[in-house]
């Protein structure tokens, strides 16, 4: 194709689906191992459930008619919010394990990025999505530290939720395991209706969090194209190998051409 | 002192002989010890244990110290069920000292107040109603020329133990309320050393304190208590799991008004504001007023009285959260979590549909160039 027709440089055009030509410098590189990405999708889907039956029983908006033993819809919700909490909590218990067994990016330190220049970072990040200009981000391999933030915020929040959640759900069984467990929740916040009401304050977060969230990944890999959306499946994305990075040094790595196959897995010991 | 034709309880003589004295049938009393047995939660097989336990029973004392209160708790004791042989046994426990109930006045009864405490140093109840004002050093509440926080101090310090009455004696009850004006606290944060049974309720039901007296006189100790020093005997279970309407609660029926057919049928009182999933009591149980009915049972939700400062995280009372400080109005979390829900959605696709515009902009100002002079992967982001 050497017709001479002008193109415009590096993307072809809007919707091609045609990658960039690798010249060998263009890398997959494997980030999130099998255990983070599945607690990742297993608590976007619980934490979906968990809000709209959260919703219902906290305002039941149907109202069944007949008679109550024929209907069972409001124990049917509590059901649902009760199974899903218990997979949440399956995944959390799976996140929390590989906190310690994961590769430099997944492990609890990097929960932690809140250093001076971190925090530059993250007001340049800022700085970026207010101005709409993508050339003054930093470039991270993980998560940059405003995404990190977030990310570990909600990891606070959802704790909290999760004893907030037991807490309540133990009222049910006095003096059982998990009344005793989290009899000191009511006590701390004085009361069950503090804890009633801490658990759906926070219960909004998370529809904002989803909407930025989602919009965040999306803009990403529509602006920088280095696959960060299919990251949370395939575990890995691209970079270019000559891209210098804030948070680990790819220098000393070999490229290696995406389509080989052949995916380094960058995981450095501390 | 509840019953006028009672014949007075000598000292040294027992509950059953004084029983025999004042005409009270044995029956009638193996049936007051039945039902105490089964508040008690000790089954009726009990009763026979509890009544000989009872019967052999000396004359105890009783001093009833009432401070900063509205004498509710009192009137309620007054309407315990079987209120013959109920008011018998508090009659029995001897009220040596009662600010509503006895007859005498002035410097003779402080007097005998006094000569009670000395006598039986070490031995004697204390049932407390009514809070404890701290600020101004406590001279919201004065008897006899001294602020009720010496008052109890010096009669806590010969109790054997300490029944602390209603929500007043338990932590505060409407008067600490914020913002607390009177600084007022329940018996627990005055008295550390003594055993505190709280009787929580505003007020508790009247059989509950009759019996709380009859495991203290049958089992010479107070009953076992939860986290919050209420009987487990009364405030094991909560009202949500033995409510009637609970039927209803799981099948989804709620009363939206009070005046609405649902009301009618007697579904579930949750979307009024009702706060049974988060009260410990014993009132779908033991009910009120010689079990004519109990509010649940009577269309209104659950205050939620039983619970600790619930004049403060109980309200407001026909809402099921409490309320959160808006901008100078009151919001309900719902409407500022929905608000910036969709705040959120809003600006995400604000920003979204911004970033394209300028994503085209940005293209159409590049320089074309042809596919041959590509500079490949170089720029591999381009914002
Ligand atoms: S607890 Fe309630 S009923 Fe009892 S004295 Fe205090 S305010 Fe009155
Ligand atoms: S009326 Fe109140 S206590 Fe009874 S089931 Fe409904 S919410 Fe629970």
């Amino acid at each position: 194709m050497t017709t001479g027709k002008p193109r415009p440089p590096v993307r072809p055009s809007w919707f091609d689906t045609k990658l960039p030509r690798a010249r060998g410098d263009i890398t997959w590189i494997y980030l999130w191992g099998a255990p983070l990405r599945f607690s990742h999708w297993l608590s976007a889907v619980t934490l979906l459930i968990l809000f709209v039956t959260g919703l219902f029983i906290s305002f039941p908006m149907w109202v069944t008619a007949g008679e109550a033993s024929s209907h069972f819809l409001m124990g049917r919700f509590r059901f649902i919010h009760y199974t899903a909490a218990a997979f949440l909590v399956f995944g959390g218990i799976i996140r929390v394990y590989w906190m310690f067994a994961g590769n430099q990016f997944e492990r609890w330190p990097a929960l932690w990025p809140f250093t001076r220049t971190n925090l530059r970072h993250a007001l340049t990040m800022l700085k970026s999505y207010a101005t709409l200009n993508a050339d003054i981000q930093p470039h991270f391999v993980g998560h940059n530290p405003l995404a990190q933030g977030a990310y570990t915020t909600i990891y606070v929040l959802t704790t909290i939720m999760i004893f907030t959640g037991f807490a309540m759900y133990g009222q049910s069984n006095p003096g059982g395991f998990f009344y005793t467990m989290f009899g000191w929740v009511p006590s701390l916040l004085g009361g069950l209706q503090h804890v009633r009401l801490l658990h759906h304050s926070i219960a909004w977060f998370y529809p904002i969090f989803f909407c930025i969230h989602i919009y965040l990944a999306i803009r990403s890999d529509y602006l920088e194209r280095a696959g960060v959306v299919s990251s949370m499946l395939t575990g890995g994305r691209f970079v270019a190998s000559h891209e210098k990075f804030e948070d680990c040094d790819l220098g000393d790595q070999p490229a290696v051409p995406w389509h080989t196959g052949e995916h380094p897995v960058w995981v450095k010991e501390p | 002192m509840f019953l006028r034709n009672a014949e007075p309880w000598m000292d040294g003589s027992t509950l059953g002989e004084h029983l025999e004295e004042s005409g009270v049938s044995r029956r009638s009393f193996l049936e007051f010890c039945t039902e105490m047995a089964v508040i008690l939660g000790l089954g009726s097989a009990a009763a026979p244990s509890v009544a000989k336990a009872l019967e052999a029973q000396k004359r105890p004392t009783v001093i009833w110290l009432e401070m900063q209160e509205c004498t509710g708790c009192v009137e309620s004791v007054l309407r315990t069920e079987a209120p013959t042989i109920g008011d018998l046994v508090l009659d029995v426990v001897s009220l040596d000292y009662s600010e509503t109930l006895m007859a005498a006045a002035g410097h003779a009864v402080e007097k005998a107040k006094a000569d009670s405490m000395a006598k039986n140093k070490g031995g004697y109840v204390l049932i407390v109603t009514g809070s404890v004002p701290t600020k101004e050093d406590g001279i919201y509440c004065m008897v006899a020329g001294r602020t009720i926080r010496e008052h109890l101090e010096e009669a806590a310090e010969g109790a054997a133990a300490i029944i602390a009455l209603g929500a007043c004696a338990h932590w505060g009850s409407v008067q600490a309320a914020r913002p607390n004006p009177t600084g007022a606290v329940g018996v627990r944060d005055i008295i550390k050393n003594k055993p505190i049974i709280n009787i929580a309720g505003c007020p508790p039901i009247g059989d509950v304190v009759t019996a709380s007296v009859v495991h203290f006189l049958t089992f010479g100790r107070l009953p076992s208590t939860d986290r919050e020093g209420r009987p487990l005997f009364a405030y094991g279970n909560r009202i949500h799991d033995d409510c009637p309407r609970r039927a209803h609660y799981d099948a989804g029926q709620y009363v939206e008004n009070f005046d609405d057919d649902a009301a009618r049928r007697g579904w579930c009182l949750y979307q009024m504001g009702c706060k049974g999933p988060a009260t410990y009591s014993p009132c779908p149980i033991v009910q009120w007023n010689n079990r004519t009915s109990w509010p649940i049972g009577a269309g209104h939700p659950c205050i939620g009285c039983t619970e600790p400062y619930f004049w403060d995280t109980m309200t407001p009372f026909y809402r099921r959260l409490p309320e959160v400080g808006g901008f100078g109005v009151e919001e309900r979390v719902d409407t500022i979590g929905a608000s910036l829900a969709i705040g959120a959605a809003a600006g995400v696709l604000t920003h979204a549909g911004m970033t394209v515009l300028h994503q085209i902009r940005r293209r159409k100002s590049m320089k074309q160039v042809p596919e041959h002079e590509h500079p490949a992967t170089e720029e591999s982001h381009n914002g």
